[in-house]
């Protein structure tokens, strides 16, 4: 992993992407900011409910009702150095930055693949909506997308339909169709999650090595840390819809500024090769306490603050989003002390 | 593989087949593994392996086509079926999904108090009783005994299920991927817990997952499965500290290791897991080894014993070539 190059392609400030539920409001995405610098991978890292999809849904502008954005910005660098805003971007506007300037790639790749179309005639279509290329220019380029993410017998498999690819394979035609324009940012939605272990090293390889080649930026969206310590340059931490952690990579492994952060790896038991310790006893995992809170019904102040073994009175009072070390966020009030 | 008085659980030959429209599926072939009293034994496998049908065929809750399911001495899988009730009493399971795996028109009091009364152990205020202890057992406030279970997390669900599974008293579970649909800071939560009932109880468990290194942490011992076959099994400090078999050092160097400064040695297999109604003839797994050779496609290979314990089934297990040092997962 090469160091990052310094401007960023995609900044996302103070994003709000909230669901009005009757007279509740979920507040999915509150509040949220980071940067993309161009040729990096960004890890947006949470459990079920902290707000990383909702984010990544937000970005491309995918949002299905009640959801909507309610408040920042999500400014995207284009080619020739001009930052337009995504959230407010006219939807006909936006219809060119998809699959064109930035694409999106999914845990189900039936999300994105069509099963009444052919693989192939499904990569020639979105070339063709993007670029000015002739049918037969466009299947070339298909089957060089499909060798490009290692489908084998790539002119073959242009004319399979969804259908009759393994699961491994669908992914990889996904993606093919993702990066088929050549787009600067990619959005990975947890796209490894349902593959077997076997497999989803076969993927993360893939999308390591297409990263590093085609210089993209990458914004990987997972719940696995595992994964994160792989590809990731740097680590955005949510929790219950606001961002509680960023870091580059090694930092944040080697040294949490989040007690959230500092717990969710604490409970993930780390390879030891079967040993127990010479009393014959398994170690413990520390787990955290209570379970992930509903958005819709957050507690006022810190919202981990109710699982937090270093909670405190003024955790009552919400706190910032602080430098904690140089490049290195936190939202807590004794971040120094985690 | 003698039935000694310290194996509760001898699988012998365990198969099953299912008829489908594309042909015979072979789910489960030729398994064979022990499970000693009050010791915990992980089935891992991908997708396909059979890891889940093999542990319900211990049950019985899939029939087995063949094969000796040898529970205390008593070969479960020749008693007719209305005989295995009273065995069900000593034997439970815990499914992966805490969502449909509890009624949700019961209260949780008759989804615990419904094995009580089905063996006839407890009633009224005995029962009622019953129920606030094992909810307490497993973490759970009493008072919620009358809630269904949409009023609960989903790691608070899967301690119901756990609860359920407990209220029996048996002395056997086969927890079928019980964390895996739990979010990670809740999962630790339900392995410590699993942990806890089984020394307290001296359970023995059987423990199916796909996550290798939730299984290394709570496993004794591990059965490594590949497409209804066992590729490799022993106990778990050898296991994963000196894996034998091509595919469980792939598996095992494939996961990822939340640390960004661990070596990668990975082996990446080609391809994808063949169809099992059509496995590879000989090694299933030859068609995704790099070591495979002709003499691989032409028996399957027994699983033969390379240390007490350890068994590997691989016709090349002893050669030099194979267990090279840079490909042991203990340089990842």
């Amino acid at each position: 992993m090469s160091a990052a190059p310094a401007e960023p392609i995609l900044r996302v400030e103070n994003l709000k992407t909230w669901f009005e539920l009757g007279s509740r409001v979920a507040r999915s995405v509150d509040d949220v900011s980071f940067d993309v610098r161009r040729g990096e991978t960004v890890a947006v890292v949470g459990e079920s409910g902290s707000g990383k999809s909702v984010t990544s849904l937000s970005i491309m502008r995918l949002l299905s009702p009640p959801g909507r954005i309610v408040g920042g910005r999500i400014l995207y660098r284009t080619q020739e150095g001009t930052e337009i805003d995504l959230a407010t971007l006219p939807e006909h506007k936006m219809r060119g930055i998809r699959g064109r300037e930035i694409a999106m790639i999914f845990q189900e790749p039936m999300t994105s693949l069509n099963p009444l179309f052919t693989v192939g005639d499904q990569i020639v279509e979105m070339i063709r909506l993007h670029e000015k290329m002739s049918r037969r220019e466009a299947r070339e380029r298909a089957r060089r997308m499909l060798e490009l993410v290692e489908i084998p017998a790539a002119a073959r498999r242009l004319d399979d339909y969804p259908h009759q690819m393994s699961g491994g394979m669908r992914q990889r035609a996904m993606i093919a169709l993702a990066l088929a324009c050549d787009p600067r940012v990619l959005i990975a939605d947890e796209p490894t999650t349902a593959l077997d272990v076997t497999i989803q090293a076969q993927v993360l390889d893939l999308l390591r090595r297409l990263q590093a080649e085609l210089g993209m930026s990458v914004v990987f969206v997972t719940h696995n840390l595992g994964v994160v310590a792989e590809l990731a340059h740097r680590v955005v931490v949510m929790y219950a819809g606001r961002v509680v952690e960023s870091a580059p990579v090694n930092e944040l492994f080697e040294r949490q500024r989040h007690p959230y952060t500092k717990g969710l790896l604490a409970c993930i038991p780390t390879p030891r090769h079967g040993r127990t310790d010479p009393s014959g006893e398994r170690p413990r995992l520390t787990p955290i306490p209570g379970s992930v809170p509903n958005v819709a019904a957050l507690p006022p102040g810190c919202a981990f603050a109710p699982r937090c073994p270093l909670a405190i009175a003024k955790c009552e009072i919400d706190p910032p989003l602080e430098f904690a070390a140089p490049g290195h966020l936190s939202r807590c009030w004794r971040h120094d002390e985690v | 593989m003698s039935e000694r008085p310290d194996i509760l659980l001898s699988v012998q030959g365990l198969s099953k087949t299912f008829p489908t429209r594309g042909g015979l599926v072979r789910a489960v072939e030729d398994v064979s593994f022990d499970v000693r009293r009050g010791s915990i034994v992980g089935l891992v496998g991908e997708s396909g392996s059979g890891k889940t049908t093999a542990g319900r065929c211990v049950l019985r809750l899939v029939e087995p086509s063949a094969g000796r399911v040898v529970f205390d001495g008593v070969d479960l899988a020749a008693l007719p079926a209305r005989d295995m009730r009273a065995w069900r009493r000593r034997m439970q399971i815990v499914f992966q999904d805490p969502y449909s795996s509890l009624n949700p028109r019961l209260r949780v009091e008759d989804i615990i108090g419904e094995a009580l009364d089905t063996h006839g152990l407890a009633r009224g205020g005995k029962r009622r009783e019953r129920v606030a202890e094992l909810l307490r057992r497993v973490g759970l406030d009493p008072e919620h005994a009358r809630r269904f279970p949409h009023e609960f997390s989903g790691g608070q669900r899967q301690r119901i299920g756990i609860a359920r599974a407990l209220a029996v008293e048996p002395e056997f579970i086969v927890a079928d991927e019980p964390v895996s649909a739990l979010d990670v800071s809740v999962q630790a939560q339900v392995l410590n817990l699993l942990q806890d009932l089984q020394k307290a109880y001296g359970l023995t468990m059987l423990f199916i997952a796909h996550d290798l290194s939730v299984v290394e942490y709570l496993c004794d011992e591990v059965v490594v499965m590949y497409l209804g076959r066992v590729m490799e099994r022993g106990p778990s400090r050898l296991v994963y500290g000196a894996p034998r078999h091509p595919y469980t050092r792939a598996l095992l160097s494939a996961a990822p290791t939340p640390d960004p400064k661990a070596p990668r040695g990975r082996i990446v297999l080609q391809g994808d897991i063949p169809s099992p109604l059509d496995p590879p003839s000989g090694c299933v797994f030859r068609t995704r080894c790099r070591y495979a050779v002709a003499a691989c496609a032409a028996t399957v290979p027994a699983a033969e014993e390379v240390a007490p314990g350890h068994a590997v089934a691989c016709i090349r297990r002893d050669d030099p070539e194979l267990n090279e040092p840079a490909l042991s997962p203990a340089g990842r």
